[in-house]
Formats: structure tokens, sequence, C-alpha cells
């Protein structure tokens, strides 16, 4: 019987034809915005955490001044944290603002000190040399493709840095994107000079921007991360502050979730108009079927067939748009990564995921926010005396 | 005495109209036997489709007793009622009442839909009475492409198909030209004399002469009856 009036319901929508058909776009805005939303923020967070660990790596802390503020700097010995037992390398990345002449142009630019131990960092820090040849010695110089057009200078070139001569023997390729490694700074703007020199340009206590300290295999990260803090405190630093691989997914993840919250909080609110939308309906259906309701009762409906009736219609059409938002939503979100992907040339272009709970949730929700929107009209229908039902003009 | 299918005893109707009380029904008191064919007669606003409804158990008197088959069915509460209608009666109306969205066959099924009979079973019955009634060829029209007579008859499909001990037709002709009208009443007196247990409500009196016994009613009271 249940079946039965499962199909009675079905028809009576289908009977209504454009009208369904406006009640479960009604439903279908909701959740496909809903997601959407969901979608591309999980694909969001999966590509962060991608990301963060090919930037970072498990076995890495970061050390940067309080709440990763990369323009604060920060003091610190590299060498003394390079000499802590369990830390394989450690690299700080030191910039200075120093008065450049070329060839071709001049101006104030970001030098930074390389430094050997680097070249462990060479892919990740966007150190790749396109043309020429990477440092090898004092003297030399390499540039970033936008600071060689600014300054008019090629390989073999030379340029001028506070007054000292350095000769250009290679060019960083021009990399996709400027990376949380470099310190926020574009490797394209960069002059890159072995850190020595640096010094001697920029002599006086050492500020840095961050330092990456990488672990060797079964370091204890806690007992490494105590005495880095220890030198921190030895060289009278107090704004640093210690981030490892977990801490930085955990703190962008928690970002991204809140965001993720708000926005599909916002497009809950769609789905609740939705809601509205299927009440609305489901009254009318209860006006326009009053005389309906009396027949269906004078030959034997209970009153609990009635309120079926009528609670399966609002949420099948509930499930109907939850049903239809799942694909158009995912769609939309699909197309979105694809575009930002495409606009952005982001790195490791990322794509929305349709989680199993996600499927489950927004056809269960779409459903029930159906069935809620239908609990009062098929209970105001079930509730009809026969005899004024069928009297219902 | 037997005991009567149904029967009214003091019953009385008052409907409420905002301050205003309106009597439908004034204390009265009706046997329907077995076998009998009821034609309850008199103006418009004298009670007699308020008396259907209470004999049907669509509605419930403001006070007196409703027995059916002996039993007190006036508390009943309102789902074993539904089930008593579902079972033991059959209702014809004026409006014909069919559901607008179903096919003819689909409409005479919907009270075994409510007992919970099998698709198949209900099919073939509701195709059965719909043949022995003469529409064998419209069983799959919905009710806008019916006629009145045609529509009428699925009605009386619809209400004969759980073989109901009390059939009540509340001015079933009253929408019907006169031929049809009197191909419906052919059909109730021969449904009659199948032994089936008739109350119709009219103001036809061609209508009252089929019936084997004729009441009057007048501001709510049974005046009387020809025998």
């Amino acid at each position: 019987m249940i079946l039965d009036l499962f199909r009675l319901s079905l028809r009576n929508i289908r009977h209504r034809g454009l009208r369904s058909w406006l009640t479960v776009i009604g439903i279908l805005i909701g959740t496909a915005a809903v997601v959407a939303l969901i979608s591309i923020g999980q694909g969001l967070q999966r590509a962060i955490s991608s990301r963060v660990e090919q930037i970072v790596g498990y076995n890495t802390i970061l050390i940067t001044s309080r709440g990763l503020n990369l323009g604060q700097r920060i003091r610190l010995d590299i060498e003394a944290i390079r000499a802590i037992p369990g830390v394989r390398n450690a690299v700080a990345v030191r910039t200075e603002t120093a008065y450049v002449e070329g060839p071709g142009g001049k101006g104030f630019l970001a030098v930074l000190g390389y430094d050997p131990a680097m070249d462990e960092f060479v892919a990740e820090m966007n150190l790749t040399v396109s043309a020429g040849r990477a440092l090898a010695g004092r003297g030399e110089v390499l540039l970033g493709s936008r600071t060689a057009r600014a300054l008019g200078a090629q390989v073999g070139d030379e340029v001028t840095i506070e007054g000292r001569k350095f000769q250009v023997v290679g060019i960083l390729q021009a990399l996709r994107a400027g990376g949380f490694a470099t310190g926020g700074l574009s490797m394209a703007d960069l002059l890159v000079i072995p850190l020595p020199e640096l010094r001697e340009l920029f002599p006086g206590p050492e500020l840095v921007q961050y330092a990456v300290v990488r672990l060797s295999e079964r370091a204890d990260m806690a007992a490494v991360s105590e005495r880095i803090r220890d030198h921190l405190r030895a060289v009278g630093e107090r704004n640093a502050s210690l981030t490892d691989f977990e801490d930085l997914t955990r703190n962008i993840q928690s970002v991204i979730s809140g965001v993720q919250a708000f926005l599909a909080g916002i497009a809950g609110i769609a789905l609740l108009v939705g809601g509205v939308g299927v009440m609305n309906t489901m009254y009318t259906a209860v006006l326009e079927r009053t005389r309906e309701i009396g027949i269906l009762k004078a030959v034997g409906a209970k009153d609990t067939h009635v309120l079926l009736l009528f609670l399966f219609e609002s949420g099948l059409m509930g499930l109907g748009g939850g049903a239809l938002g799942l694909l158009i939503g995912f769609g939309v979100a699909w197309a979105a990564t694809a575009i930002v992907s495409r606009v952005f040339q982001a790195q490791g272009a990322f794509s929305p995921v349709l989680s199993m709970a996600l499927v489950l949730g927004a056809l269960f929700f779409s459903f029930l926010v159906g069935a809620i929107a239908g609990i009062f009209p098929a209970y105001r229908a079930a509730r009809l005396p026969p005899v004024d039902a069928l009297r219902y003009e | 005495m037997s005991t009567a299918l149904v029967e009214l005893q003091g019953v009385t109707k008052i409907y409420r109209l905002g301050e205003v009380e309106v009597p439908a029904l004034r204390e009265v008191d009706l046997r329907v036997e077995p076998g009998d064919f009821l034609a309850l007669m008199g103006p418009s606003g004298s009670g007699k489709s308020t008396l259907l409804h209470i004999l049907g158990l669509l509605d419930r008197p403001s006070a007196g007793k409703v027995l059916w088959e002996g039993e007190d069915v006036t508390r009943l509460n309102g789902g074993r009622l539904a089930e008593l209608r579902g079972r033991r009666i059959g209702f014809v109306f004026q409006m014909f009442n069919l559901v607008p969205n179903l096919t003819a066959l689909e409409n005479v099924e919907l009270p075994l839909v409510f007992l919970g009979v099998s698709l198949r079973e209900r099919r073939k019955r509701a195709e059965e009475a719909l043949v022995r009634l003469g529409l064998g060829e419209r069983l799959h029209h919905r009710p806008s492409q019916l006629s009145g007579g045609q529509q009428q008859r699925v009605a009386l499909a619809r209400a004969l198909i759980t073989d109901p001990a009390l059939l009540i037709a509340d001015e079933p002709t009253g929408n019907l030209d006169t031929t049809t009208g009197r191909e419906i009443l052919t059909i109730f007196s021969a449904l009659n004399k199948q032994g089936r247990t008739i109350v119709l409500a009219t103001h036809d009196p061609e209508a009252a002469e089929v019936a084997k016994a004729r009441i009057r009613l007048r501001d709510g009271r049974i005046m009387g009856g020809t025998p």
C-alpha cells in the first residue's frame, strides 16, 4: 500500500507539471550551491595539503616571526641551528634591498643571499636556472627574469650592487607562481648573490625572513624544536615562532573549513528558501485537492494515508531537487575550478572533490527539507473532516 | 426484531456558522434493514445530505447514536470509521467525485488500495466491474474524457468494487439528463433486486419511484414515509 501511495504521489507531482518543476528548481538551486561550495572547498583543502607537503615536507620545521608575518624579520644564527643534533639541513632566507645598476637600468631591488645548503631546496625555492649556470663563487650573481629585463642585463654582463661589481652567470627560470618558500617575493624580481658577500655588503646582526629546518630521519621533532627555541632565546629573539608541517596544514585547513562552513551556510539559506517553496506548493495542493481528499476518505483512506500521500509528494520533490542539484552543483564546481586553474595557471591545478558523505548528505538533506516543508500542509490535509472536504467547492 | 444494518437513535446534528447554530437534523430515528431501498425526499436544506453523511459514517452526530449492525459506532475513532467506510459502504455523489488525474480503472481501484489489495487483484476486479457496467472501452480514459453518464457509472463501479453492505447515493441523477438518469436508476433497481441495500437522497420523483420506500424530510425531521 505504501508503494501505491508513493505511485499516487509521483503521479500528482507529474500532474502539476510546470509548478512541480519550479518547486523542484528551488531545492535544486539550494542543493547545487551547497554541493558546489563544499566540493570546491574539499578540493582546495586536498590541493593545499599536498602543496604544503611538497614545499615544507613532513620532517620540516619553519621558523618565522609570529603569525607567519614574513615582513617582520627575525634574528638567528643558521650555523648554530645546523649544528643541533637531529638537524640534517637548515637554511635561512635573508634578503636585503640594495641599490643596483645594470647596463640598461638601475634601482632599488631585493637581493637574496645564496647559501650552498640551499641546493637541497632548489626546486622548492624556485632557484632553477634557465640560462647560464648556477652560482659557483664570489663575484657572481643570478638575476630573476623581470630583474634582468629591468637592468637590461644578460648572462656575461656586469651589474653593480651597492658599489661592488658582480658578473651575471645565470638567469632564474621564470616560474609559475611566486612561492611561500621565497618569502613572499617572486623569484622573478630578485637578484641572488653568495650569502657571505651579502653579509659583507650589509654588515651587522643577521636578520632573516625565515628559516627552514629539515630533520634527519627518526629525529625527535619535539626535542629539536626545543633546542631551536633555546637558541632563539639565547640570541634574544622573542618574536619567532616554530611551525611544523602538521601545524601549518591544520591552520590552513581550519581557515578553509571556516570559510567553507560560512559559505555553505549562506548557500543553505537558498535551500531553506527552496523548502519554503515546497511548503507553498503543498499548501496550494491541499487547497486545490480538498475535494479529492474528501473522496479518498469516503472510499476508506485513513488520516495516515492522506498524510503519507502528501509527505511523499513534498519529500519526492525535495529528493528530486537534491539529486539534480547534486549533479548540477558538481558540474558547476568542476567548471569553476577548471576556469580558475586555467586563468591563474595555478601550479598543481585542483579539482573539486565529491565525497560519498557529500552525495548522501545532499540527498538526505534535500529529502528532509522537502519532507519537513510538507509536514504542516500534509497534517492539515490529513485532519480535514471528510464531509467538509467533500462539500468544498 | 432482527438487527438493522444501520440504525439512528435520536440523531441531532447542529452546524455552527459563527455565532449562529443551524440544526440540520433534529432527533431523527431511522432503521435501514438489509435489502432495503430507501429514497430520502425533501426540499434542499431539509437535511437529506446530512442524514446520508451520518448513515455513511462521513460525519458524526451532535447528539444521539449510530448503530452499525448493532454496534455503537458514534464514538469510534477516525481510523476505524475510515476502515468501516472502506469495507462496508459505497458512495455515489451528484458531482460524481472522481479523482481527475486518475483513469477510470484507477478510480475504481482506489478503495481497494486502502484495503491493501494487490495491484494484480485490484486491476482484475476493477476491470470486471467496469465491463459489467458497459465501460469496457473506457478503462484508460480520464474523467474529463467521459460523459456525465459514463462518469456516474465509473463512480458506481467504484462504490461497488468492495462489495459493500450499504450503497449510499446523494442525488445520483441530479447532474444527468433524463435518459441517462433513467439508465442509472435501472442499475440501482437491478442491484437492489440482487439484494443490495440502498439509501438514496433525491429531488427527482422518478428516482424516488424506483425505491421500495420513501421517507420525507422537512426542517431536519422525518415527516413520514410511504411504504
